[in-house]
């Protein structure tokens, strides 16, 4: 009797008590949770990225997986709202395939995950999340951004705007109303005044994410007549604003900084005109020198132009790349571990400062799990061998240059800039 | 000096004629049927999509200015295809009924139509702004507005001197009339009420796919749509009162100019500030700008 219930207590402990990160046996398929925006007004930014997800997996496990385990994606619509995100971020949690998990597109629920991968203690490698506010007061082990965040984004904006535009005197903004916008807002006008205090700001303009019409902010901007406006509008409200701004003319009686403007040249075509300042937030431009230099690269892009009937935009490569990241994360720990299949803690000890060839540059994560990425800026110019503008006179500002170092509050650092700051910076039509 | 308002005056009529579509349907089904139909946002929003699938279909094919005929043409199908379905096998079924459960009722129906939108036209937005190109833009005030948005104002006017002559000046509008003022007598001298509820109803899908219809040249067509347009056209048939034609114009022009004004002097405010006019508005007449106690009138 006494050894039935020995053996009864050992089994419901191997069942309840045995953790989802148990699992350092070499299991049929490495599950990856993906959450990505599929429905929506951010599907047009979130789609690309799955597609990419789907076309690096695909390649991934055309060249025998990660440790010879296939990949098998997993994906969330992030369009569902962050409740219901959270929600499936636990199921997924649970299941011990499924080591990492790649999360997420909107800063909203980055801020809203953070926390719950760190409390299931699940990797979470944060594919897009570009809120500084991700590690400003709070330290993670188990999250690591793999990308770039809104403080080198935007200061390269700022730093490309008073390189060809150094006489500039009044600025506009108009930016989605939540994290991603208004944070964008202030590093944009924190940088200017730091680096040209005499610059006025004259609108600030933070209408509802997904708003289907922009007519009445873009006859107050045309109104306020500033000599540069800047947007970090994504996804369908930069579509959105696009086409309803271009016809008003408003892309050639202001100098207009479209911060994630490289993600509709394909979809909105020619109505952009020449010399409207467009960034990647991040150095992931199909038609880089760096991109063009790499097979690898260079098949990715074709094996996704020829599924998608077009070419890669940044949110892809955001994606391809942190895909990338969390092969390498593993390809290391599998090292680490002699060809043990690692847990999650061996998965996140991996991960503190790798250095990884991404397919558009490099990415390095830094101690305090934030990502380096370089930034590459230029200016919509017309193509003859395209039926949509591409970028020109670009520069790619080096990540060191841009991004706060460790442990600096992000907006003091961006105070403390200086004009020297600027002469030495590469200069655009440096980088091709 | 008076300069720097026109822009303000223009935007505001513009959002004001677009509101004003669906608003003056919400608030005629409700003077008939007695129903404030909550799914009424999602004929709004069908009308968007129908006419941006048309339109891009047609201009496909190479037929860029017959796309116009889309805008048109998707209200009509909208209308015909859905009002007397709805009216016949759901809407009738709350007719004397608790608020509270045609309130219920049409919820459920816009559910189900938000899903249907998503089966039929996935989740992805669209866009199709051929008519804003044919049409050529005006300088008004140092500012380019499209000729497209101008028009939008002079269709809002003409649609809303029609429905007040329809119901004054013909047999239909008439016999619509009557209904409203009593139903009863109505049924008693022979008008057939049961067909005038479908009528109505009808009419009231079709002014809200038309409104939606007419936006899509200027918006992005993604879900959410419909919720969006339906919790407006409630504020401006609140501030309007419920069952005014004249009030829900009145209100759409306040709710239109006041959003307007806040985008350019006081951004922060925008998106509470129609919830704020119906505030006030209701504190002062809780029955509405034209609304009255016990009156029913169209």
């Amino acid at each position: 009797m006494k050894c039935l219930s020995s053996i009864i207590a050992a089994l419901l402990l191997a069942v309840i008590g045995a953790p989802a990160t148990a699992q350092t046996s070499k299991p049929a398929e490495v599950d990856l949770g993906i959450f990505t925006f599929t429905s929506g007004p951010g599907a047009a930014y979130g789609v690309p990225g799955r597609n990419a997800a789907d076309v690096v997996i695909g390649q991934i496990n055309a060249s025998g997986g990660i440790g010879g385990v296939p990949v098998k994606p997993i994906y969330v619509d992030e369009g569902q709202g962050t409740n219901a995100v959270v929600a499936e971020f636990r199921k997924l949690a649970s299941d011990s395939n499924n080591q990492a998990m790649i999360a997420a597109l909107s800063s909203a629920n980055c801020l809203a995950l953070a926390p719950v991968a760190e409390q299931l203690q699940m990797p979470t490698f944060m594919w897009n999340c570009d809120t500084h506010q991700l590690f400003l007061k709070d330290k993670y082990k188990y999250v690591y951004r793999t990308n770039s965040s809104t403080v080198p984004e935007f200061v390269a904006d700022a730093l490309y705007l008073l390189a060809v535009k150094p006489n500039v005197k009044t600025v506009a903004i108009i930016d989605p109303d939540y994290a991603f916008g208004r944070d964008a807002g202030l590093i944009f006008k924190q940088t200017l005044k730091a680096l040209k205090p005499d610059i006025e700001v004259v609108a600030e303009l933070y209408p509802k994410l997904g708003s289907p019409s922009f007519n009445t902010e873009i006859s107050r901007l045309v109104a306020a007549k500033p000599d540069v406006i800047f947007s970090n509008f994504w996804g369908a409200d930069l579509e959105n604003f696009a086409r309803q701004a271009a016809p008003r003319e408003l892309f050639t009686s202001s100098q207009v900084i479209l911060a994630l403007g490289e993600s509709v040249l394909q979809s909105v075509g020619n109505l952009l005109p020449d010399g409207v300042i467009i960034g990647v937030i991040g150095d992931g431009w199909w038609k880089s020198s760096t991109a063009q230099a790499n097979p690898q690269t260079k098949a990715f892009i074709e094996d996704y132009r020829k599924r998608f009937n077009e070419y890669p935009v940044f949110p892809s490569f955001k994606m391809a790349n942190t895909i990338y990241a969390v092969k390498a994360v593993y390809d290391k720990a599998l090292a680490t571990n002699k060809g043990r299949w690692p847990t999650r803690d061996e998965l996140v000890a991996a991960a503190k400062g790798i250095k990884v060839d991404t397919l558009t540059g490099t990415l390095a994560l830094r101690e305090d799990n934030d990502g380096l990425v370089d930034q590459i800026v230029g200016v919509t110019e017309k193509s003859s061998s395209y039926p949509f503008p591409i970028m020109g006179n670009m520069v790619r500002y080096p990540a060191n240059l841009v991004t706060p170092p460790v442990g600096t509050d992000p907006i003091a650092w961006i105070s403390k800039l200086t004009p020297t700051m600027l002469a030495n910076a590469p200069k655009p039509g440096s980088y091709k | 000096m008076f300069a720097n308002y026109v822009p303000v005056i223009v935007d505001g009529l513009v959002d004001a004629a677009l509101i004003f579509f669906v608003a003056v349907g919400l608030t005629l089904v409700f003077s008939v049927a007695r129903v404030l139909n909550v799914a009424h946002g999602s004929f709004y929003a069908l009308g968007a999509y129908l006419s941006v699938v048309i339109g891009m279909w047609l201009t496909g094919h190479g037929w860029i200015v017959a796309s116009l005929a889309a805008l048109l043409l998707s209200p009509i199908l909208i209308a015909v295809a859905l009002g007397p379905l709805i009216e016949r096998t759901l809407l009738r079924w709350t007719y004397g009924r608790p608020e509270a459960l045609q309130i219920l009722v049409t919820f459920g129906l816009f559910l189900v139509l938000e899903d249907m939108q998503k089966l039929i036209f996935g989740v992805e937005p669209y866009s199709q702004d051929t008519a804003v190109q044919l049409f050529g833009v005006s300088h008004i005030s140092g500012i380019v507005y499209p000729n497209y948005q101008l028009l939008l104002i002079v269709l809002a006017i003409m649609v809303g001197i029609g429905l007040r002559l329809m119901l004054r000046q013909t047999r239909i509008g008439k016999l619509i009339a009557a209904v409203v003022a009593d139903q009863e007598m109505a049924q008693t001298i022979g008008i057939d009420v049961s067909r005038i509820f479908v009528l109505a109803f009808t009419l009231g899908v079709l002014l809200a796919a038309l409104g939606g219809a007419l936006a899509s040249p200027m918006i992005g067509v993604a879900p959410g749509l419909g919720a969006e347009a339906i919790v407006l056209a409630f504020a401006v048939a609140a501030i309007g009162g419920l069952g005014q034609i004249e009030g829900a114009a009145l209100a759409a022009i306040l709710v239109g100019l006041t959003r307007a004004s806040a985008i350019y002097w006081a951004p922060e405010f925008q998106p509470v500030v129609p919830y704020l006019v119906m505030v006030a508005v209701l504190l002062v007449r809780p029955y509405g700008l034209f609304g009255s106690v016990g009156l029913r009138r169209i």
